[in-house]
């Protein structure tokens, strides 16, 4: 081994693992400080005024109504990670969720495969939307507002009344009323979120985002990387369509218009940058379930009904003021 | 005039509600409610229009007046149309054990899990408005397609049989816009002599209407009779900036139509007017209530139309001077024996009546 | 006869109408150290960009190893043996040290997916290997310092054992500590046969290191030479020389008031530091880096708070929350890593010329357009910068020409006091003489100026007084005639524990 020359020594002690754990995934910290704050003051408005304690009803009720949205947000996520933005996550919802509507009632082989093919579209969607990014070289937000309104149209035209009857097992699995069984899809993407950002494909995704000029110049291909970002997309999406049809038990092409917006707020309220490159699906997820308590907590808070709006906005913006201030004064210590 | 007048006082309104309003108001809640037999919600997908204010205003006045003063404790939310948002408040209702849950519903069918596990609970589901599908709620609702027959046949009636009408449509694709022009369509088709001779969306705005038929006026022949769905008086002021004589007209229960019916303004149309009435919100209430004190079997129930014609107008009764044109008129069916009878004040800012008693008559069992 | 390492035969490449090289040709051997040197503009930055595949030639040939090739991207030409530090660094600011330095390389566990332990274990060792200790591979780039982020980058690409390295102006940002490991670096890979290839302004450097040198004037070569003093190498590039480098220093006005005030400054890495800032005078701040220049400059500028101290400016006491207070306030600054901090690269010169005077050139908000062109073509034709018209875009700019936009952006504002932090790092020796002109007739004008250099040379030529900071403190002030740079970094090295 050669011996260099000239060290350049170390100055001082090296900052300790944990500090710098903090301070690059302090979106995500803050996201789960503040979802805890948020569980805290819902159990506690929830205690004064039922007089007893939130149990399994509340927690499967809340799993369940969260899980299309935070799949929304981590089809949200995969996006803006790449410094892109896709509005088109609600008529991928609206079109699974018809397509579901529509196929879903025979017995759990047709049930699987309809589940799988209907992934398959949700991948066919994102694939439109990262050729037309990538290949196109078109702006993320008109391509993706342009392909929401198609896949609303196809929604709508292929299940104009809403209708369908998910089939029980179907229901059963993906939104049990009765036990949390989403319990275990949430450390679930967990894992998969943390396996794909060890995968090369997450690396990349996550390096484009960053400066994809400096990232093709280390072999990446910022086209394919775009493309399958796109597609995990519309996969997700896919899942939130599917989760959405089983919890309502039935499919309307219109519901899921609601998820490109409250989508990109749980994605930035869980820490992911509209400027690409930061973030994480886990943050998304945790700010999927903010959004929720949100609704919780004001509706046992008894707010008269023309105000639950403005305080839902004023309750985010706190949020969202309080972290950047927590964020800037984490880094301003360093 | 009226309509600054208005704004002002629903700013000064708003003003004072916010400072009013702690971020946790301390109202009695469910379980502190130890005198009174019944707790019932009111889900609402969204407040952003008129109707739905209207709606929700005589519901909140109704909650302070008996019968529900003394047997009721009602609370109230909205949802923004967002769907996965009234089906958690819907979760929030069922985990307060409330008695009942009335709905006026984002999606036909995106709450029928939730409404399930509701009506698995024990917890009564009555739908009013944008209806469910999901058969364990109880509906009520008016007949859309009686609705526009009525409209239609008043029109026949009008001409006797012969002349050229044009239809107003309302929002295309949803299903009271298809229902009422089925309703209407059913006429036409046994009256040969009518001649419908232009059909085109008024979105149930009087705005839309006004523009879009001043758009299409100047291509049409002498038009004998108006269908209108919604925005009726943006329909006549398009027909009076065009310097048309105002043919008879059917159409829904604006304040600004009904004006126009006793001449306030200064021109006088022969009309016909009713709609979906904003107390059905009420008519859902009581039903709820008398399903669960069990003076009323669970079953659907069919509210009536009311369509008035020019002689049943009566000024502060029904129609209303000081009111904005697109105030909805028939928040109240008016009079004792009528399905539902209210004050105005409690459709404007939802305050009890004072000075009349809430009289709410569901069909004879 | 050899075959040569790396040969860029008649190279050109024109922007947007603007030959940035017109015949532009060298030749570098195996195992030789050569240096491309010339003015701004004079295409070097564009050749580098072309031999690493970043930019396509518009003609002309490129042979590695005597092979003509066609590089149709950087990783074209890593497969040919050949790495680059551009000077506009690749890294990615969001993610670690150690994702950098391992970026599709990344060490897999055995189910086949990334280790982040690994990842940082092979970091720490190639750093180590290269004797880079003092950065954290933990570290996010966003949070290290430009000479540590171009560290990692040469670090980099030395790792992959290059048969050819081209250097884009990499010393340019480093002080003299990591210039010696730079070079240590050089030295041992072109003992191993490696061929390197760069680009630099400090003409000591090149001596230092370079076996040949290539002389670069207008977008063609004008000779390569393996010996040659500066005053020969200066006159090939320029026609200029060098002692006419720096301009006479003016004597200040004895009675000059003065303009800016310091008392016990104190902040992060800035303890009790005072000094008077004179009209007409300019006072030079030096020492080595992280020593305390850049926080003095950001609380001047408001851009940073003072825990304790005060500022007074033209004898009223200030306390700047922003930058645009300081500004309000007559102080302008011109910052050094013009790329994130001065300019907005793609708006077009008009646009960064008027930036500080918007206020002036607007009505009721609206922008007098007129006003506009001919504040930009005012800052164009007193500052000779050199564009193809004052539409074009900052970014399609040489360096030395930037840096002239954003000194000319200042002194459209018609401030009193200019910070100038290290204006002259990466510029050419012609348009380092058009700054140190200008410099000078701005002091003679009435402006008072600070003004920080990592040049020590350059603060002993043009500074009425300079004061050497070390660790947050001015240790030494030396004052005018005879301030030698020796003077200058003596004071800036000597522990004054022992003094």
């Amino acid at each position: 081994m050669p011996i260099p020359e000239t060290i350049l020594a170390a100055s001082g002690p090296r900052r300790s693992r944990l500090s710098h754990a903090l301070t690059q995934n302090i979106g995500l910290a803050l996201v789960v400080a503040l979802l805890v704050a948020c569980i805290i003051l819902y159990c506690g408005l929830y205690i004064a005024t039922q007089h007893r304690l939130p149990g399994g009803y509340e927690l499967t009720s809340t799993l369940n109504n969260t899980m299309p949205l935070a799949f929304a947000a981590l089809a949200q996520t995969l996006v803006v990670l790449t410094r892109g933005i896709d509005l088109s996550v609600g008529g991928v919802i609206d079109l699974t969720n018809a397509v579901a509507a529509l196929t879903l009632m025979g017995g759990p082989v047709s049930t699987t495969i309809w589940t799988i093919a209907i992934l398959g579209i949700g991948a066919l969607c994102g694939l439109l939307n990262g050729v037309l990014v990538a290949v196109g070289r078109l702006q993320p937000i008109l391509v993706t507002l342009s392909t929401l309104s198609i896949f609303q149209g196809i929604a709508i035209k292929i299940l104009p009344q809403p209708g369908g009857a998910m089939p029980p097992g179907f229901t059963g699995v993906l939104a049990n009323p009765n036990v949390p069984l989403s319990l275990i899809y949430i450390p679930l993407i967990g894992i998969l979120w943390a396996i794909f950002r060890r995968t090369r494909l997450g690396v990349s995704v996550f390096a484009i985002g960053n400066d994809a000029m400096a990232a093709s110049s280390h072999g990446i291909s910022v086209k394919r990387t775009t493309i399958l970002a796109y597609m995990l997309g519309g996969v997700a999406s896919a899942c939130a369509g599917l989760f959405l049809a089983a919890n309502a038990t039935a499919g309307d092409a219109t519901t899921g218009d609601t998820y490109t917006l409250t989508s990109i707020v749980a994605a930035v309220l869980g820490g992911v940058s509209l400027f690409g490159g930061r973030g994480s699906g886990l943050g998304a997820l945790f700010g999927a379930f903010v959004t929720v308590m949100v609704v919780n907590i004001l509706f046992f808070a008894h707010i008269d009904p023309l105000y639950q709006t403005f305080y839902e906005g004023l309750f985010l913006l706190a949020a969202v003021i309080a972290a950047n201030v927590i964020g800037q004064i984490v880094r301003r210590r360093r | 005039m009226t309509i600054h007048a208005t704004r002002r006082h629903l700013l000064q309104t708003a003003g004072l509600g916010l400072a009013a309003v702690p971020l946790m108001v301390a109202r009695p809640s469910f379980a502190q409610s130890s005198g009174k037999t019944y707790k019932i919600a009111l889900s609402n997908s969204y407040i952003g229009n008129k109707w739905r204010l209207e709606m929700e205003n005589v519901f909140k006045a109704a909650l302070a007046m008996d019968p529900f003063k003394t047997e009721v404790v009602g609370s109230i939310y909205n949802s923004g149309n967002d769907v996965s948002k009234q089906s958690q408040q819907m979760s929030n209702m069922i985990a307060e054990r409330v008695d009942a849950i009335v709905i006026d519903a984002a999606s036909p069918t995106a709450l029928n899990g939730i409404i399930h596990q509701a009506t698995s609970r024990g917890i009564l589901v009555v739908s009013f408005d944008s209806g469910v599908t999901a058969p364990s709620a109880i509906k009520v609702n008016i007949s859309q397609y009686d609705l526009g027959k009525g409209w239609a046949e008043w029109i026949v009636k009008q001409i006797n049989g012969q002349g050229n009408v044009i239809m107003v449509t309302g929002v295309a694709g949803t299903e009271v816009d298809l229902d009422r022009n089925k309703g209407a369509d059913s006429v036409w088709a046994q009256h040969p002599g009518i001649k419908v001779v232009n059909r085109f969306t008024g979105m149930w705005d009087s705005s839309t209407a006004e523009r879009n038929t001043a758009a299409v006026l100047p291509s049409l022949p002498k038009i004998d009779a108006i269908w209108c769905q919604g925005g009726t008086d943006g329909v006549l002021k398009a027909f009076i900036s065009a310097n048309r004589p105002l043919p008879p007209t059917a159409g829904e229960a604006e304040n600004g139509f009904r004006k126009m019916m006793l001449g306030i303004g200064g021109h006088t149309v022969t009309g016909y007017s009713a709609g979906s009435p904003p107390y059905l919100s009420l008519m859902a209430l009581e039903l709820a209530r008398r399903i669960l004190n069990g003076t009323y079997p669970k079953k659907n129930i069919d509210v009536p139309n009311v369509f008035l014609s020019n002689a049943d107008l009566k000024l502060g009764v029904n129609v209303f001077a000081d009111q904005p044109d697109s105030f909805f008129d028939d928040f109240t069916a008016g009079g004792p024996t009528s399905p539902v009878d209210i004050c105005a004040q409690a459709a404007i800012d939802g305050s009890a009546c004072t000075d009349q008693k809430l009289i709410i008559n569901l069909p004879a069992a | 006869m050899t075959i040569a390492a790396v040969e860029a035969v008649d190279i050109g490449k024109a922007y947007g109408g603007v030959a940035a090289l017109t015949k532009a040709s060298f030749t570098a051997q195996a195992g030789e150290v050569h240096a491309l040197v010339g003015e701004n503009g004079a295409g070097k930055s564009t050749l580098i960009k072309i031999m690493g595949g970043r930019v396509r030639p518009d003609s002309g040939e490129i042979r590695i190893g005597g092979q003509a090739v066609s590089l149709n991207g950087p990783q074209a030409a890593h497969h040919l043996g050949a790495w680059t530090v551009f000077q506009e660094l690749t890294l990615l600011p969001w993610m670690t040290v150690a994702e950098n330095l391992l970026l599709q390389q990344e060490p897999r566990s055995s189910l086949g997916l990334i280790s982040r332990q690994a990842t940082l274990r092979d970091a720490d060792a190639l750093l180590a290997r290269y004797g880079v200790m003092h950065i954290d591979p933990r570290a996010l780039v966003e949070d290290i310092s430009l000479a540590e982020r171009q560290t990692v980058e040469i670090v980099r690409a030395v790792s992959h054992a290059p048969k050819i390295l081209f250097l884009d102006e990499p010393t340019s940002s480093l002080v003299e500590r990591e210039v010696e490991w730079l070079f240590g670096q050089i030295r041992r890979l072109r003992e191993q046969g490696c061929s390197i290839v760069f680009t630099s302004h400090r003409w000591a450097e090149i001596r230092s290191i370079a076996d040949r040198i290539t002389i670069f004037r207008g977008g063609a070569d004008v000779g390569t030479f393996t010996d040659i003093d500066e005053d020969e190498a200066v006159r090939l590039m320029t026609g200029r020389r060098v002692e006419a480098l720096y301009p006479p220093l003016t004597p200040r006005p004895a009675a000059a008031p003065v303009m800016l005030e310091a008392r016990s400054l104190s902040g992060p890495n800035l303890r009790q530091v005072s000094f008077a800032l004179h009209q007409g005078e300019v006072l030079g701040v030096g020492g080595l880096a992280g020593h305390g220049h850049r926080e003095l400059f950001r609380t001047v500028f408001g851009d940073a708070h003072a825990s304790g101290g005060t500022l007074t400016v033209q004898g009223k006491e200030k306390k700047f929350r922003s930058p645009r207070a300081a500004i309000a306030s007559g102080i302008a600054l011109v910052p050094e890593d013009r790329k994130t901090e001065g300019l907005l690269l793609r708006m077009s010169v008009r646009d960064n010329a008027s930036l500080a005077i918007l206020k002036r050139l607007t009505r009721f908000g609206i922008l007098k357009p007129q006003e506009e062109r001919r504040a930009a073509q005012h800052v164009v034709d007193s500052l000779r910068v050199r564009t193809a018209g004052i539409g074009l875009a900052v970014g399609a700019l040489s360096g030395g020409n930037q840096q002239k936009v954003l000194l000319g952006r200042w002194l459209e504002t018609e401030c009193q006091i200019l910070l100038l932090y290290d204006v002259t790092r990466g510029v050419d020796v012609a348009t380092k003489h058009e700054i140190y002109e200008l410099v000078a007739s701005l002091a003679r004008s009435g402006h008072a100026i600070l003004f920080y250099s990592s040049d020590a040379e350059e603060l002993a030529h043009l500074c009425h007084r300079v004061l050497v900071m070390r660790e947050g403190v001015v240790a030494a002030e030396l004052h005018a005639p005879g301030i030698t740079a020796e003077d200058i970094v003596s004071a800036a090295v000597r522990d004054h524990r022992a003094a």
